[in-house]
């Protein structure tokens, strides 16, 4: 009898670690595969041995070795960083408001990134000064923890999934209305470069934003993996998780500023994108088979990373040589998925 | 013995075991208000103690304010002769797990799953279980008969089964004391009885003190070593069983005619029509 049990046991993990094993081998295929695919379509399609010579150092002085060094490569990496920290934020904020559509962008904390940014642009270049890197998070951060308190403070008055999303949407909406008013005003220049970055792209990413974004990026993720207990305490409910042994507060907190301050990078650097917070970490787990943290997180952040290389290279390459912008393409493939989070739910409530 | 004074004197050398649980004149309420007040409990060891009252009296507010869910208004709690409001989270958890009434919303969780977080307070940084937590978990899910269910999704049993599942986390939290808030919720009969065997069971056998709320008397009365009667703003009768369950004391605290309800037999008399 013990025997019997001690197999099953056995075999049910091993089943379960065999399903983790495949999904994230998959994820590290599509992400060579992708990143290869990045680097090598464009306007100048540049052939796989030559990438090969390129990355390799053997080729240094071609225009493909300029387009990949100084363009593509850096696109690639922040869309990839950019990309795993939209789908960990957006796992946090589900996790926070167990609300499996909350996302940065649906909730209106990619807008008040955006709008403090824009602010903070026509201020500072106003006085002709230069927006640094360091500047655009700051601000970006400060303006998505604005949106987050908004959003806050609604959901301790409304108890209602569904209203919740809505607040944020209009949050959303009232930011971005500001954000227009700003740039139509706008005159320098400079500041008109703002309506291409407020739609949302990866574009003109240099390696100097690379450096900045990989810390930020890489420490707030990592921070997000040692979440991963109080997560999985705080997935069975906030009384529960107090029961455990988590410090309700002190965890709150956390989640919410490693939220904000994933969203507002996001922002500073690519502008606000949608659906890749509510996507991305959905079907991870639907991949997975699990809602755990320990293997949503790293997961999501490599399926965030996989999906914005997917849809940068269909932004910039469908209607090449124009651009559409990132969010209209995350949206297109985002949006079918949210509804049928939406469809399912309202099936199970039957 | 203060009437309202539970615990100490009715178990054989109840003397000698440790007091897990003592309440001193707690006051409770919501926001300032206090609801009850004089709630004095001293639980020990392997004794089972039940709250009865109508609804709405304020048994769950008690529980909640011992666990310090709610901040309780006046008097004070210890846990292992320690104050409550001293203890760290983590403390807290080592000697008290919870079941709780709310209905809670998973995805993509199996019975396992939540099962195993009652190990959270023993598990490293990343709440990796080891082979001893596993062990425990599969100790504890055998003991409330839900092993079979390990690999279904928590969502997708039936209520009852899931109210065995998370008396099954509470368990392998190995706490001193379990609180239960009605826990015999979405029962039926044959569960309910046997979730009372199974906490029986923990109390002999792991000298676990209980602490729950109940709605059914007569499983109260059979499974209890105290019961408190909570009314109106306070404690208005305590003890064992025997002293509780009689006909004065029940009536008074449901306000029922005489004879309508037996206690003991649990008989009940309707209107003539």
């Amino acid at each position: 009898m013990q025997k019997q049990s001690d197999i099953d046991v056995g075999f049910g993990r091993s089943v379960r670690r065999r399903r983790v094993t495949i999904v994230f081998a998959a994820l590290a295929v599509l992400l060579v595969v992708l990143a290869t695919l990045n680097l090598c379509i464009g306007s100048l399609n540049v052939p796989i041995p030559d990438l090969l010579a390129i990355l390799s150092g053997q080729d240094t002085t071609s225009t493909n070795y300029q387009v990949i060094w100084s363009i593509r490569l850096p696109r690639l990496i922040a869309a990839a960083l950019l990309g795993g920290a939209l789908a960990l934020a957006g796992f946090l904020l589900q996790t926070f408001f167990n609300n499996p559509i909350a996302g940065p962008f649906i909730l209106g904390i990619s807008s008040g990134a955006k709008l403090v940014v824009a602010l903070m642009m026509i201020v500072v270049v106003g006085s002709s000064g230069v927006m640094t890197n360091g500047m655009m998070i700051i601000s970006a951060f400060v303006g998505s923890l604005i949106a987050m308190v908004f959003v806050l403070l609604v959901s301790r008055r409304i108890n209602s999934m569904s209203m919740l999303i809505v607040a944020g949407v209009m949050i959303g909406y009232i930011c971005s209305a500001a954000t227009d008013f700003l740039i139509t005003f706008a005159s320098d220049a400079n500041i008109v470069n703002l309506k291409n970055w407020s739609l949302g792209s990866f574009s003109g990413i240099n390696w100097g934003d690379i450096g900045i974004m990989t810390v930020v990026v890489i420490l707030s993720s990592l921070a997000v993996f040692f979440l991963s207990k109080p997560i999985s305490a705080f997935q069975l409910g906030e009384q529960y998780a107090k029961s455990m042994g988590v410090n309700i507060r002190v965890f709150r907190v956390a989640l919410i500023l490693l939220s904000s301050l994933l969203a507002a990078t996001v922002t500073a650097f690519a502008g606000p994108i949608s659906f890749v917070g509510i996507a991305v970490p959905h079907v991870i787990k639907r991949a997975l088979g699990t809602s755990k943290p320990l293997v949503v997180i790293p997961g999501a952040f490599f399926g965030g990373a996989i999906f914005c290389l997917f849809c940068d290279l269909i932004a910039r390459s469908v209607f090449a040589p124009t651009e559409v912008s990132i969010s209209a393409v995350t949206a297109i493939f985002g949006a079918p998925i949210v509804i049928s989070i939406l469809l399912k739910r309202e099936k199970a409530r039957r | 013995m203060d009437e309202t004074r539970v615990g100490g004197t009715a178990l054989g050398g109840a003397s000698e075991r440790p007091i897990y649980l003592e309440t001193k004149d707690l006051v409770v309420g919501y926001d300032g208000v206090p609801l009850i007040s004089g709630v004095n409990i001293q639980l020990h060891a392997g004794e089972i103690l039940t709250l009865i009252g109508p609804n709405g009296a304020g048994k769950s507010t008690i529980l909640k304010s011992i666990v310090g869910y709610l901040e309780s208004l006046d008097g004070a709690v210890y846990i292992s002769g320690r104050p409550v409001n001293e203890l760290s989270a983590h403390d807290l958890s080592l000697e008290l797990s919870v079941m709780l009434t709310e209905r809670m919303r998973t995805e993509l969780l199996t019975c396992a799953d939540i099962v195993e977080t009652g190990r959270y307070p023993y598990t490293g940084r990343l709440g990796i279980l080891t082979d001893e937590d596993r062990d425990k978990v599969r100790e504890a899910m055998n003991m409330v008969h839900v092993w079979d269910l390990r690999d279904r999704d928590f969502m997708q049993i039936s209520d009852g089964q899931r109210q065995r599942i998370m008396l099954a986390r509470a368990i392998a939290q190995e706490p001193h004391i379990i609180m239960l808030d009605e826990p015999t919720n979405y029962l039926d009969i044959h569960y309910q009885i046997e979730l009372l065997n199974v906490l029986r069971r923990l109390v002999r056998t792991r000298d676990v003190a209980v602490i729950m709320s109940l709605h059914e008397l007569p499983l109260a009365r059979k499974v209890s070593d105290y019961v408190m009667c909570i009314k109106g703003d306070g404690v208005v009768a305590a003890g064992p069983p025997e002293g509780i369950f009689t006909p004065e004391v029940i009536n008074e605290l449901y306000d029922l005619e005489p004879g309508v309800f037996d206690p003991i037999t649990g008989n009940i008399q309707l209107e003539e029509i």
